[in-house]
């Protein structure tokens, strides 16, 4: 009787907790996707390093240092370079040119 | 020879200083000299001496960004840069671009992309070549048969005939002197930024010939205003690229000393040569570049990237040749005519 009634008792139980167990299922389970997500996720990404472990100080190992902390900064740093060393070159290359005394005003657009 | 080594970390390669200033003069020359990028010089010279291909691809982006500010600048001093044009025409590009990544997405799914890609380069490079020679041909023999004709503007038919087209808004692009539909520097756009994005390429050497024959450019103002283009193709193409690191900023630097020094070069040598002979000298680089990519079809790689290399060193020998010869052309008449002047 005893049995019959704690097995009465259990099965109340059990029903009285499959919403909770369900919950614990899914948070576990939708725990678990998310970390596989992330997991396979970074497995899958691939990191670009450059070795600058031998490299003495100065630009070069600076440029490097900053390939490997940020891709945003490196990118940023690779079009601030580009455009200031364009403009630099530029404007220095043309001073060149006007030593050689050559008319470098606008042109006849003849073809 | 050994001092001039440089170790590249991004590119984890080591490459001869010297080496790259040499390919980014090269470059910078023909750049300046016909208003394109180069990438077609820059990305198979880079291969070749060890960098792997996104990163020489990346490189070179970066590099002409720097380049075509150098080339930009001296352009727009001779009043080569019709600024109107280049943003109208940079709109269509945009657009274009996104249009060919589409359309290459969806080749791609048919499993067509690679073969199909490299058929359409191979014969657009055939076609804008042949065009180029055939209308220089034209305009030699019209020249023989009236030699004295010579400061009237030549432009393709075709170019008239797009630019009597009346759809508003009907806009003036002094620089170039010509009026045509807004419409128009824009479609052009985006069919040659379409193009483009199809082939992969920065598209320099679609849009300089498009802007004479379709727009009708002067071919000055083509180079000047194609530069323009390429200048924020290659910033973009920078940035981009090196957010997903595959741009060696160090060999990026080397190659822009260089090619500032080249660009400056090709630009001015512009001044002695006249249009149709730039034009002359465009269609040969063209057919190289057909051939260089005949050899990579028939899988010699190797043989191609050496053709190309060799070509860019070439060509840029000849412009170089052509403008000492056009300055020491001009020192002679300022001497003559100083000694003119005197009683």
């Amino acid at each position: 009787m005893n049995r019959a009634a704690g097995s009465r008792r259990n099965r109340a139980g059990a029903g009285k907790a499959w919403p909770g167990a369900l919950a614990a299922w899914a948070t576990v389970s939708l725990a678990a996707d998310r970390l596989w997500a992330e997991g396979t996720a970074e497995a899958a990404r691939v990191y670009n390093v450059a070795d600058s472990r031998g490299m003495e100080a100065g630009p070069s190992k600076w440029i490097a240092d900053v390939y490997n902390t940020s891709s945003w900064q490196y990118a940023v740093l690779v079009v601030a370079v580009m455009a200031l060393m364009g403009l630099l070159l530029g404007y220095g290359t043309d001073r060149l040119l006007r030593l050689l005394r050559l008319n470098l005003g606008p042109l006849d657009h003849h073809e | 020879m050994d001092m001039l080594t440089i170790y590249l970390p991004i590119a984890g390669t080591e490459m001869n200083a010297l080496l790259l200033l040499l390919i980014g003069a090269t470059v910078g020359v023909c750049g300046g000299f016909f208003g394109i990028g180069g990438a077609w010089i820059v990305t198979p010279a880079l291969n070749i001496f060890g960098f792997p291909m996104p990163y020489a691809i990346g490189t070179d982006l970066a590099h002409m960004g720097g380049k075509s500010i150098v080339a930009t600048i001296r352009h727009s001093k001779f009043g080569n840069v019709d600024m109107r044009l280049a943003v109208a025409m940079m709109v269509g590009t945009m657009a274009g671009i996104e249009l060919g990544a589409k359309l290459v997405m969806a080749l791609e799914r048919h499993g067509l992309a690679e073969s199909m890609i490299r058929t359409i380069y191979i014969v657009f490079l055939f076609l804008i070549g042949s065009y180029v020679l055939y209308d220089y041909r034209r305009h030699a023999r019209r020249q023989a048969a009236s030699p004295g004709d010579r400061a009237a503007p030549v432009r393709a038919t075709l170019a008239q005939r797009l630019q009597r087209i009346n759809l508003p808004p009907m806009v003036t692009f002094t620089t170039s002197r010509i009026r045509c539909s807004l419409w128009l520097p824009v479609l052009v756009g985006l069919v040659t930024g379409a193009v483009a994005s199809v082939l992969g390429v920065g598209g320099g050497f679609i849009r300089m010939p498009a802007l004479i024959y379709l727009v009708g450019c002067p071919t000055l103002v083509a180079v000047g205003t194609d530069l323009f283009e390429v200048m924020v193709t290659g910033a973009y193409g920078g940035f981009t690229y090196g957010l997903k690191g595959r741009v060696d900023l160090l060999a990026a630097m080397w190659m822009l000393a260089g090619a500032a020094v080249g660009a400056q070069i090709g630009a001015v040598a512009v001044k002695y040569v006249r249009g149709y002979s730039i034009r002359l000298l465009f269609a040969v680089t063209i057919f190289i570049a057909w051939a260089s990519v005949l050899l990579k079809q028939v899988r010699l790689q190797l043989l191609s990237s050496v053709l190309i290399l060799a070509a860019g060193i070439a060509i840029s020998g000849v412009i170089v040749a052509l403008l000492v010869q056009g300055m020491l052309r001009e020192r002679t008449e300022a001497r003559r005519a100083a000694g003119g002047k005197t009683p």
